[in-house]
């Protein structure tokens, strides 16, 4: 970035070491592995290896008590998994569960970000407020929600008894909690968002949008024609990130509903968990991981084909 | 006509910032209000709204029966465990990305971006195999190494893009002068992009602070324990007051939250910079 700002001389400089003429002598080739290797390996042992040891173990028959004694059964387990009506009732929720929370944790998040794209006074600390759910810890986020939907003496039951309703099951029945999991994790979600896109709402060219307000063209218009296709690609990108997190979350779905109440909450991470330490099969939980982990690569590799596109 | 509707959408925009507001703020409101309550009004007489700061020295009371202090300092361990690992080793993998090409660059880039992808869960069983072979479970050096695995990616990649943005000129003739290389990251690179390697410990500091699921999986000495999990035995449990458990959760989330308001912009751009760049 900071290039744009350097004498052009300095542009000149080659940036990558690999290229200059001193880098003749033979050993200097391998200097670039002396630093990459010592992460990569970590990487490796700590990373890559469970991740693959995790894949085979869904080719295996494994019991939780003896991880490390698996007998070769191919896809069995995959069989196994797409003959169970479980697995597709897993699939349905973690599908709606994160593209509901994308839709409105993006909405909500843009919202606020437009909302706060103008200064007005105390704007600083109304930010700093609405970045909270993205800042506090799920395990306390957990606690203080699991007071709030109290069904006794929670504060969201008080006013709804007050407003002369009945009582909400809010975590523990079929229907409200997973609509009550999206609402902690658009609390979580959308400061992130508001944060990103506000950083992205601040680049937009003001002249462009004073210019196309003087020719007599109303606001939503110049939103419409000018503000929106220039945070578009930020919109994509931070919806795509908000996807894939969703997929992959865990925390606050465990420590609110453990997946629960039968299963109306268990997306395929959560449901792997259970498989493997309810149920002792390690083998069918791996397969449930990976269905999740496949569907996370997919979300980031079309991500990753629409940037190249883009760039080309 | 043209004014009434500027007001009109003033006051929208003023309902609509106070809404977020609320909805934003008051789960953490709540937290504190909840701390400062008797567990009568809390289960019986009905919760009082606002915070009664008459009850502190209750809460305090309650506060000291829970092992708090220790659950912090294993957090902090924990943390800081993480912090030092990811920087070290994100510092090497940053300049490496930005500075050489190598063979398999790409193919670690890449790798180093589906880090991020991978599910916490989908590890665990792998790595807790692992940690009996290696006499690693029931240890916090077990628990910062497989927290380093999520860790180490995003670091490199804010280290990466803020060495892109140094020119090269810098450390050009210390190399010229035959400085080691490694003394160029160190004495030269690192010192000017010291804003980006703070936001990078701030964010695996606290990704080791928060991080639950290996915690409660690998640790099983309750002495051990980091508040996140201390935390989360409190989940259906009833004895503990659940004043005491409000005023330790927020007592865990102020750090959290005064960090990252403090570096907010920085965390978004490195969490961002992954994805983008990599």
């Amino acid at each position: 970035m900071s290039n744009h700002t350097l004498p052009e001389r300095l542009a000149a400089v080659p940036v990558h070491a690999g290229r200059k003429p001193d880098a003749r002598r033979r050993w200097k080739g391998l200097l670039p592995y002396a630093f990459i290797v010592p992460p990569a390996l970590y990487l490796l042992v700590f990373m890559f290896w469970p991740l693959g040891r995790q894949i085979y173990l869904s080719l295996t028959r494994t019991r939780l008590a003896t991880p490390n004694r698996s007998t070769f059964i191919g896809l069995g387990n995959y069989e196994r998994l797409f003959d169970n009506p479980d697995f597709y009732t897993t699939l349905k929720i973690t599908l709606i569960y994160s593209v509901l929370a994308v839709v409105i944790g993006v909405a909500v998040g843009m919202v606020a970000a437009l909302a706060l794209n103008r200064p007005f006074p105390g704007r600083t600390l109304v930010r700093g407020i609405l970045l909270f759910g993205w800042a506090v810890p799920n395990v306390a986020a957990a606690l203080v929600w699991l007071w709030i939907f109290n069904e006794r003496s929670g504060i969201l039951n008080t006013v709804v008894t007050g407003l002369g309703l009945e009582r909400v099951s809010w975590l523990t029945s079929t229907e409200m909690a997973l609509p009550s999991i999206l609402l902690v994790t658009v609390w979580q979600v959308a400061p992130f968002v508001m944060l990103v896109m506000l950083a992205a709402l601040q680049s937009v060219p003001e002249e462009v949008k004073e210019a196309a307000l003087v020719d007599g063209a109303d606001r939503l218009s110049v939103f419409k024609a000018v503000t929106l296709p220039h945070v578009l690609p930020t919109l994509q990108l931070v919806s795509l990130l908000v996807m894939v997190w969703s997929i992959r979350r865990f925390d606050i779905i465990y420590l609110l509903t453990g997946g629960g109440p039968i299963g109306s909450t268990s997306t395929l991470i959560v449901k792997l968990r259970q498989v493997a330490f309810e149920n002792h099969d390690l083998g069918l939980a791996s397969a449930y991981g990976v269905v999740g982990l496949v569907l996370a690569m997919s979300v980031a590799a079309i991500h990753a084909l629409y940037n190249r596109r883009r760039q080309t | 006509m043209r004014r009434f509707s500027k007001v009109t959408t003033r006051l929208l925009r003023g309902l609509l910032v106070l809404a977020l507001v609320v909805f934003g703020g008051f789960p953490i409101y709540w937290m504190a209000v909840t701390a400062l309550s008797l567990n009568s009004e809390l289960y019986s007489t009905g919760q009082v709204p606002w915070p009664q700061l008459s009850n502190l020295p209750a809460m305090v009371a309650d506060l000291a029966g829970l092992p708090l202090i220790r659950w912090l300092v294993n957090t902090g361990i924990i943390a800081v465990g993480t912090t030092v690992l990811s920087l070290v080793l994100g510092a090497l993998a940053g300049y490496a990305l930005s500075r050489f090409r190598f063979h398999g660059k790409g193919v670690i880039g890449f790798l180093m971006f589906m880090t991020q992808v991978v599910p916490e869960a989908l590890i665990l069983v792998p790595l807790y195999a692992m940690f009996i072979t290696f006499g690693l479970l029931n240890s916090l050096l077990g628990l910062v190494l497989a927290n380093v695995g999520f860790s180490l990616p995003v670091t490199a990649f804010i280290i990466k893009s803020a060495i892109d943005a140094v020119p090269y000129e810098i450390e050009e003739s210390a190399i010229v002068d035959n400085c080691p290389r490694i003394s160029v990251l160190t004495m030269i690179i690192l010192p000017t992009i010291a804003p980006s390697l703070a936001a990078a410990a701030v964010i695996s500091f606290f990704a080791g602070w928060n991080e639950y699921l290996f915690a409660a999986t690998f640790l099983m000495d309750t002495s051990l324990w980091p508040a996140s999990v201390g935390l989360a035995s409190f989940i259906g449990q009833y004895e503990t007051p659940l004043s005491a458990v409000m005023s330790a959760a927020l007592i865990f989330s102020i750090p959290a939250i005064a960090f990252f308001l403090l570096i907010q912009n920085k965390i978004v751009a490195g969490i961002t910079a992954g994805a983008v760049k990599g």
